[in-house]
């Protein structure tokens, strides 16, 4: 462990530890472009330079590992000379377009342009022309006239995403980043080189001039659409809107990348298809009525001749987009308000990939598993409760999610919900389930409320509330609570946080979790 | 003044293998090295001659030679730099034409010393009849066992793979070297790590120039105290002076470090052409700086010329003479920077087209007086910061140009147009 002095102040770190990450993790600004945590060292921007004592030239703090007794030092005259000089370097032949920048607010450039820049232009000759704003990917711009050169998003392509589409071309001043011949920057991670790009030069096509950064709040959450359960920023405006998801550093689970998919999924929140009423079926049509007329209907609907709960003949296919709270909540009202063991899930699977991407598209398969959302004590398994359709031995089913139309029988199941008595159909968006529904209740998407997920690895992490959900709809766990206590079996909870605590004396691998514990990293439960 | 590196290029058929063994020391230095001396006394031999790396910056070669792992393991490698791109620069070329097979025993010499096992020649695409040459004479060699399997009967077996580059003054940096050699864009890699550690294809090389491996067989037939006789206390040895430019007799010259440069000039190389006036010298390729007339008393070795502010660099000198214009001779040269570099590093990328553009504008009479203080700062803002050297190389000639010529410049940007009537623009 060395130990060494920096700026007047004396550190140990690891041995192998270089004086960047030394100095970063010490609150020591150096700036820096090319190095990024995630990437191999690279050494080209040389805006890291520093001064170490007894070294005849400066040395770049990115590739430097420190040494005992190293006296270094980042803001020396001779330090900031170097710097001053990568910055008017840098921009002399930079378009200065900060105003029409998608990037300004979050640009490097501009950054240290105020810190270490020199004043006033000296440079007097023609900037080099460059091709401007050109589609790089199906969803990336590239300015090329805006690029540092940093090499960032080269490594990128070839470190993690693998596909190594992207180079520098050519050499010296006629240097520019492409891609090769016939292919396109369209990797599944395509959106991360966007984040990583220091400055303004990839840009998402997406996200692109709608709205300046600085006007953005950033709440910690959870991507949705598949088990891996990559850590987001959900980025909102005031007005109730989501705007973009950026990827959230966690490095046991997604370090600081996530997939265009994930990335592009807040759209889906914001769709025309959201339902924000509860409906109830007359005749061919699903009309809108409020809350308690909606769960009183259900309340009827569940009970059999005598008045008690028709708990053998009722089925509750829950959701694996339920946070763990929601499907503790909603067990427990199958078991014990309407004593019946007939519960089961499904999740649907699609493409995955050895980075990231996992086969279950949704966030919290194994939170169902762990909440008990299996059949048990002889409840009846999805395909049990289907075939019991027919035969008559279900007559109610409460579905919350549409992810049953992705088994291979979908359609058949479809079909034969015909045959039930009742069908209550919970869900964010309207489906081919919902309009089959006698009652829909409109829900609210993760973005729309707080809980946990437990990914695919047993890590448990926390979601929270970025919107409010639209119209009436409300979260799931809420609505279970109230439709329970419509039925006179009261589960009064405050908050998902609440539940948790529930939760940790009830399962025995969630014992110690807790939501200061869960923090903004997770916790495992193995 | 005893030749050695030359002595032989003007026998007939001196690329030959034959006319090499009829010479009687040919090959001898390898069978002396194999069979009587471990590769530590070797290396121990080298060190003591004092032999400096013949490829621009004068490290010592034994030095160098010893920071090679032994009995690692894995695979060794030597490179050989024939990449002699260096404006200025044309004496390896004369090695390789002449007397290759030199060249050859230097080679697997050291690659006993370090045990190594297989040897790439990068040498420039340009040189496409040399490598022929070279090609030939390493075929030679395996014909006649002095390389292949168990050479000379001893367990040490050794290949040489000659390898053209595509004519990029950038595979010439070590580095830069070693990733062309692996098919990969011509461009330096950040040290640490050093290429004793980690080189081609990630192990342990060491890389010298074509002139420094051709002194091997010399020092090991005839001792590291002879060679040390020869030239200066700390530049020991002959080296290659490639004389060109406006002398009478332009050419490879063979003579001892320390000779002075006006020796060089009047009497080897006979004199500037049309007896013209001196103006200026570039004491050893395209990268060092400038000397005026009145500075050609030095001593040609590595401590008298950094007295003198510049460096002996590959010992190339660029003759000029008085109808010169320094202006274009800093266009040219800057030119050369910017199209060479491999833009990597923010200050050589920007750096040298910045500082062509400024000078080719002063040329064009179009310059400003500020505009010399700003190529000064660029150039200090260039120095020594970047990965390889080829920025602080582009930022010396512009230094001395304008430590020795500012007047020079100054008329360009007063009177608004080049002085030489000869001078065109660039
Ligand atoms: C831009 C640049 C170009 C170079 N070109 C050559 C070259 O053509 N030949 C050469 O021998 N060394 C060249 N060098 C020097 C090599 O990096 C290296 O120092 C040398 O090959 C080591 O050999 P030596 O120790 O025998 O001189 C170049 C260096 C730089 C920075
Ligand atoms: S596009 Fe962005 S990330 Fe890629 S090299 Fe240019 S500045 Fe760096
Ligand atoms: S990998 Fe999965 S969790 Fe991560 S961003 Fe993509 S869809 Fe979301
Ligand atoms: S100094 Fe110039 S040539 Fe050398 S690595 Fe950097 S950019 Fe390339
Ligand atoms: S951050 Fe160190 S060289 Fe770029």
């Amino acid at each position: 462990m060395p130990t060494f002095t920096i700026d007047n102040k004396t550190i140990t770190v690891d041995k192998g530890t270089t004086i960047l990450k030394a100095a970063l993790e010490n609150g020591i600004k150096i700036p820096h472009f090319c190095y990024y945590e995630k990437l191999s060292i690279d050494g080209c921007c040389r805006m890291c330079l520093v001064e170490v004592e007894k070294m005849p030239k400066l040395t770049i703090a990115c590739n430097t590992t420190v040494a005992d007794d190293m006296v270094v030092h980042t803001h020396s005259p001779k330090v900031m000379k170097a710097r001053a000089g990568v910055m008017e370097f840098q921009l002399i032949n930079h378009p200065l377009d900060c105003p029409i920048c998608d990037q300004a607010g979050e640009c490097r450039l501009q950054e240290y342009c105020f810190e270490y820049g020199v004043p006033h232009s000296r440079f007097k000759e023609e900037k080099r022309k460059k091709k401007k704003r050109f589609s790089i990917g199906e969803h990336i711009v590239f300015d090329e006239d805006r690029c540092i050169l940093c090499r960032r998003c080269v490594r990128f392509c070839r470190e993690i995403s693998k596909t190594g589409e992207v180079a520098v071309f050519s050499r010296g001043d006629r240097s520019y980043i492409d891609i090769y011949p016939g292919r396109g920057l369209n990797n599944k991670y395509s959106l991360c080189t966007t984040d990583i790009c220091p400055v303004g030069a990839l840009t998402s096509k997406d996200f692109r001039f709608k709205v300046r950064v600085w006007f953005l709040t950033e709440i910690e959450s959870i991507c949705p659409e598949c088990s891996n359960g990559c850590n987001i920023k959900i980025c909102v405006r005031n007005n109730n809107k989501i705007y973009r998801y950026l990827p959230r550093q966690n490095d046991k689970v997604n370090d600081t990348w996530m997939c265009d998919g994930g990335r592009l999924s807040y759209k889906n929140i914001l769709s025309e298809d959201r339902l924000t009423q509860p409906l109830v079926k007359s005749g061919d049509k699903q009309t809108p009525v409020k809350w308690d007329e909606a769960l009183s209907i259900i309340a009827k609907g569940f009970k059999g001749k005598d008045g008690k709960p028709d708990g053998p003949h009722i089925g509750g296919i829950a959701s694996p987009h339920f946070t763990n709270e929601e499907g503790f909540v909603f067990q427990r009202f199958m078991r014990d308000a309407l004593e019946t063991n007939n519960i089961d899930f499904t999740v649907i699977k699609g493409y995955k990939d050895d980075m990231l991407i996992k086969e279950e598209k949704a966030a919290n398969p194994r939170g169902a598993k762990d909440m008990t959302l299996s059949p048990r004590n002889g409840g009846l398994s999805i395909s049990e409760m289907i075939r019991g359709i027919s035969t008559g031995d279900i007559k109610i089913l409460y579905i919350i999610g549409s992810d049953l139309m992705g088994l291979e029988e979908g359609e058949m199941i479809l079909d034969s919900l015909g045959n039930l008595d009742f069908l209550v159909v919970q869900d964010t968006h309207v489906s081919a389930l919902s309009r089959k529904a006698d009652v829909v209740l409109p829900s609210a998407t993760f973005a729309e409320k707080d809980g946990t997920f437990t990914n695919i690895n047993g890590i448990v992490q926390r979601i929270r509330k970025a919107v409010d959900p639209p119209g009436d709809s409300l979260p799931d766990w809420k609505i279970i609570s109230r439709l329970s206590k419509a039925m006179g079996y009261v589960m009064e909870y405050n908050s998902p946080e609440e539940i948790m605590n529930e939760i940790a004396k009830e399962i025995p691998a969630y014992k110690d979790v807790n939501y200061k514990k869960i923090e903004n990293q997770g916790i495992s439960v193995g | 003044m005893e030749k050695y590196l030359t002595k032989n290029f003007d026998v007939p058929n001196s690329e030959t293998i034959k006319a090499y063994l009829n010479r009687g020391d040919g090959y001898k230095a390898v069978e002396k090295a194999l069979k009587e001396m471990t590769p530590e006394q070797i290396i121990e031999e080298v060190k003591k001659s004092g032999l400096r790396g013949r490829g621009g910056a004068g490290f010592p070669a034994g030095l160098k030679w010893s920071f090679m792992p032994k009995d690692n393991g894995k695979p060794k490698y030597i490179c050989c730099n024939a990449d002699e791109s260096e404006p200025g620069t044309f004496k390896d070329r004369q090695i390789i034409e002449r007397d290759p097979h030199q060249l050859i025993e230097g080679l697997i010499i050291g690659a006993y010393a370090m045990g190594v096992n297989t040897v790439y020649i990068y040498i420039r695409g340009e040189y496409a009849s040399q490598a022929k040459i070279l090609q030939k004479a390493i075929d030679e060699a395996y014909e006649n066992r002095y390389l292949g399997k168990n050479i000379l009967g001893t367990d040490f077996s050794i290949d040489i793979y000659v390898h053209r580059g595509g004519g990029a003054y950038i595979c010439g940096e070590e580095t830069g070297l070693m990733e062309s050699i692996e098919g990969n864009k011509g461009q330096p890699r950040k040290k640490p790590p050093f290429p004793a550690g980690y080189g081609v294809w990630g192990y342990p090389t060491t890389i010298n120039n074509v002139e420094t491996f051709s002194h091997v067989s010399h020092i090991i037939n005839k001792g590291a105290d002879w060679f040390k006789g020869i030239g200066t206390e700390k530049s020991t040895g002959n080296t290659l002076f490639g004389v060109s430019g406006h002398v009478k007799r332009p050419g490879v010259y063979e003579l001892p470090f320390g000779v002075s440069l006006k020796e060089i000039i009047y009497e080897h190389a006979g004199g500037i052409r049309n007896d013209n006036e001196l103006k200026g010298v570039i004491p050893g390729g395209s990268s060092t700086k400038i000397l005026t007339d009145s500075m050609i008393d030095v001593k040609m070795d590595y401590d008298s010329l950094m007295q003198a502010g510049s460096s002996i660099g590959t010992g190339a000198i660029i003759v000029m003479d008085h109808t010169t214009c320094m202006v274009r001779v800093g266009c040219v040269l800057s030119h050369f920077y910017r199209h060479e570099t491999c833009g990597q590093c923010t200050q050589c990328r920007e750096g040298t087209a910045w500082m062509h553009q400024i000078i080719s504008r002063i040329e064009k009479g179009e310059g400003e007086i500020e505009d010399l203080d700003i190529l000064l700062d660029i150039a200090s803002n260039m120095e020594g910061n970047t990965i390889c050297a080829l920025s602080d190389a582009a930022a010396w000639p512009v230094q001395g140009l304008l430590r020795h010529f500012r007047d020079e410049f100054e008329e360009h940007i007063k009177q608004k147009r080049c002085p030489f009537t000869d001078s065109f623009l660039v």
